[in-house]
C-alpha cells in the first residue's frame, strides 16, 4: 500500500509542480502576483477539449497550439493590463498591490467568458484511459503520461534556467532587480517575457491537466491557491524549489489521505503553508535575504 | 572620452549636484575625493543613467549624447558602473555573475578571454567560479562586481567607494587590481574616500563638497595639496577635519 501511495503521490504532485511553475516565475521574475492563473489553466483545460472533442487532435499533439497561444495571450495581457500598472507603480509593494486587485478582477472576467462558453458543468474526455502497471502499482495511462511530461517540462526549464544566459537573466531579476541594469538588462523586457512564459506554462499544465482530470469553468482558483502553496514552499521565483515542493506537496497528501483521512489532504496542505510561512518564509531552499 | 557639462541634480528639493563639469579623456584615469554627502555617489548615478539629472546638463560620451539613453542602454556605449555596495548577484555562481556582465553586445566577441582575463587579474575567483557570491566575502564580491563590470568590455569602468568596508590588506590587493586594469587601456573613474590609494592610481582629480566641484589638479598636485592633506590624509592636527577650501 506504501509504494501505490507513493506512485499516486507523487503522479499527483507532477501535476502540482508543473502548475507552480509559471506562477513562481510570474510572481518570482515579473513581480506579478497572478491571481488569475488558474483561470489560464483552466481556459487551455477547454482548448484542449474542444480541439480533442472537434478536431480530434491527440491532447499531446495539441501542447504544440495551446502553449504558444498561451505565451502570446500573456503577452498581449501584460500589454494591455500590467504594464500601465508597472510604470505607475512607486515601488515592487506597491505594483504588487495593484497586479493582485487587477488579477482579481480578470479572475472573474475569464471565468465569466469561460461559464458563458462551456457552462458549469465539470467537463472531460476520455484519452489513453487505460490502465498501466508501475512497480507493481495500477494507474491510468494518461496519469502517467502526465508525470512524464511534467518531469520532462520541468527538468528542460530547469537546465534552461541554469544553463542559459538568458535562464541567468531570469534568475538575477528574480533576486536583485535594481542591479539588472548594470549589466544591460532591461528589466521590463524581462519582466514581459517572465509573465508571457509563465502564461506558457500555465497553458501547459491546463493541456496536461486535462487528460485526467474533470473540469469546470469556476475550478481556476484551486489551482492558484495549489500553485501559491507550491510556490511559497520552494521559494518565490525557485524553478527547483517549484519542482520538489510540488512533488512534495503530492507525496504528503497522498499519504495524509491514505493514512489518516482524505478529508484532511487540503487542511494538511495549508497546515504545512501556515508552518512555512511562520518559520521558514523564503521557502525551504530559501536562504536569509533572498528576498 | 567623458564630457560632462553643466550637470545639475535634485532630490525633491535638496540639490545633491550643483552645475558639474568633469572630463575624463580615453585610457585616463581620473579621481573624485570629497566627504560623505559631498555628491560623489549621485554623479556616478547620473553617468551611468541610474539618476535623472535636471534638463540642460551635458553627458557626451565618446562624441555620443547619453542624455535621452536609458540605464540599461549605456553599457552598450561601453559604461560599466561597479556600484557602492557592489549590486553583485548573490544567488548566482562567480561563473554566471561574469556570464551576466557578457549580456551587451559589445561584449560578445571575445567573452571567453575577457573571462580567462578575469580570472587571472582575480586568481581567487577562479578557485571559487562556482560558488554563490552571496556566501563570498566582501573584499571577494568587490571582486565580482569589478570583474562583471569588465565582462561588459567598457571603455570606462565608474567605480563607487571600491575600498568601503574592506581591510587594509584586501584594499591593497583590489587596488593592485585596478593598476592593472587602467594599465590594459581602460578609463577609470573613481570615487573614493581612500585618498592614499586612489590618487596613486590615478593622473588626476577633482575634489567635490556639498555638490560642487572645488578644486582639480593632477594627482601629484593633489597629492601635495595642503587642503587635500587637511581634508583626508590626517594630518596632525584634526583627523576628523572637513574639506576647508580649494585649490584653483
Amino acid at each position: 500500500m506504501l509504494t501505490s501511495t507513493l506512485v499516486l503521490g507523487l503522479v499527483l504532485g507532477g501535476t502540482y509542480a508543473m502548475a507552480a511553475l509559471g506562477l513562481t516565475l510570474q510572481y518570482g521574475v515579473a513581480r506579478i502576483m497572478n491571481l488569475a492563473y488558474g483561470e489560464f489553466i483552466i481556459t487551455a483545460s477547454f482548448a484542449t477539449y474542444v480541439l480533442f472533442t472537434a478536431l480530434n487532435l491527440n491532447p499531446v499533439v495539441a501542447i504544440a497550439l495551446v502553449v504558444p497561444a498561451g505565451f502570446l495571450m500573456s503577452y498581449g495581457i501584460y500589454f494591455i493590463v500590467i504594464r500601465p500598472l508597472a510604470a505607475r507603480a512607486k515601488d515592487a509593494a506597491s505594483l504588487e498591490i495593484d497586479s493582485i486587485l487587477a488579477t482579481f478582477g480578470m479572475l472573474f472576467l475569464i471565468q465569466g467568458l469561460l461559464l458563458v462558453s462551456f457552462g458549469s458543468n465539470y467537463t472531460n474526455y476520455s484519452y489513453l484511459n487505460t490502465p498501466v502497471e508501475v512497480f507493481g502499482v495500477v494507474i491510468a495511462a494518461n496519469r502517467l503520461l502526465a508525470f512524464v511530461l511534467a518531469i520532462f517540462f520541468g527538468g528542460g526549464l530547469y537546465l534552461v534556467m541554469t544553463r542559459t544566459r538568458w535562464g541567468m537573466a531570469m534568475r538575477a531579476v528574480a533576486t536583485q532587480p535594481e542591479s539588472a541594469a548594470l549589466v544591460g538588462l532591461d528589466i521590463n523586457k524581462t519582466a514581459r517575457l517572465a509573465f508571457a512564459l509563465g502564461g506558457a506554462l500555465a497553458a501547459l499544465a491546463g493541456v496536461v491537466i486535462s487528460m485526467h482530470e474533470t473540469f469546470t469553468a469556476t475550478g481556476g482558483v484551486v489551482f492558484t491557491m495549489k500553485a501559491l502553496v507550491v510556490v511559497i514552499l520552494g521559494g518565490v521565483g525557485n524553478l527547483l524549489g517549484a519542482l520538489v515542493a510540488g512533488l512534495l506537496l503530492g507525496l504528503i497528501e497522498a499519504l495524509v489521505s491514505t493514512y489518516i483521512d482524505p478529508g484532511l489532504t487540503l487542511a494538511a496542505t495549508y497546515g504545512i503553508f501556515l508552518l512555512m510561512l511562520l518559520w521558514r518564509p523564503t521557502g525551504i531552499f530559501g536562504r536569509a535575504g533572498s528576498r | 572620452m567623458l564630457d560632462i557639462t553643466a550637470l545639475s541634480l535634485r532630490y525633491g528639493k535638496h540639490m545633491a549636484l550643483n552645475d558639474i563639469s568633469v572630463q575624463v579623456g580615453a585610457g585616463e584615469s581620473v579621481v573624485i575625493l570629497g566627504a560623505n554627502g559631498a555628491g560623489k555617489s549621485s554623479l556616478l548615478k547620473a553617468i551611468a543613467g541610474l539618476a535623472q539629472p535636471d534638463a540642460g546638463a551635458g553627458v557626451l560620451f565618446n562624441g555620443t549624447s547619453l542624455s535621452e539613453i536609458p540605464a540599461h542602454r549605456r553599457v552598450e556605449y561601453g559604461i560599466a558602473l561597479v556600484p557602492e555596495g557592489r549590486g553583485v548577484f548573490g544567488e548566482l555562481s562567480v561563473d554566471e555573475n561574469l556570464s551576466l556582465g557578457a549580456i551587451p553586445r559589445r561584449a560578445r566577441d571575445g567573452e571567453s578571454q575577457r573571462r580567462a582575463g578575469v580570472y587571472a587579474l582575480f586568481p581567487k575567483l577562479a578557485e571559487r567560479r562556482r560558488q554563490r557570491v552571496g556566501t563570498m566575502s566582501g573584499g571577494e564580491q568587490q571582486m565580482v562586481a569589478i570583474g562583471r563590470a569588465l565582462m561588459s568590455n567598457p571603455d570606462l569602468l565608474l567605480l563607487d567607494e571600491p575600498s568601503l568596508g574592506l581591510a587594509p590588506i584586501v584594499v591593497g590587493e583590489l587596488f593592485g587590481a585596478l593598476t592593472k586594469i587602467r594599465n590594459s587601456g581602460v578609463g577609470l573613474l573613481i570615487v573614493e574616500q581612500n585618498v592614499k590609494f586612489s590618487l596613486s592610481i590615478s593622473d588626476r582629480g577633482y575634489l567635490m563638497e556639498a555638490g560642487q566641484i572645488v578644486g582639480q589638479g593632477t594627482a601629484e598636485q593633489l597629492s601635495n595639496s595642503q587642503t587635500v592633506k587637511d581634508a583626508f590624509l590626517g594630518s596632525p592636527g584634526d583627523p576628523h577635519n572637513q574639506t576647508q577650501g580649494a585649490i584653483k
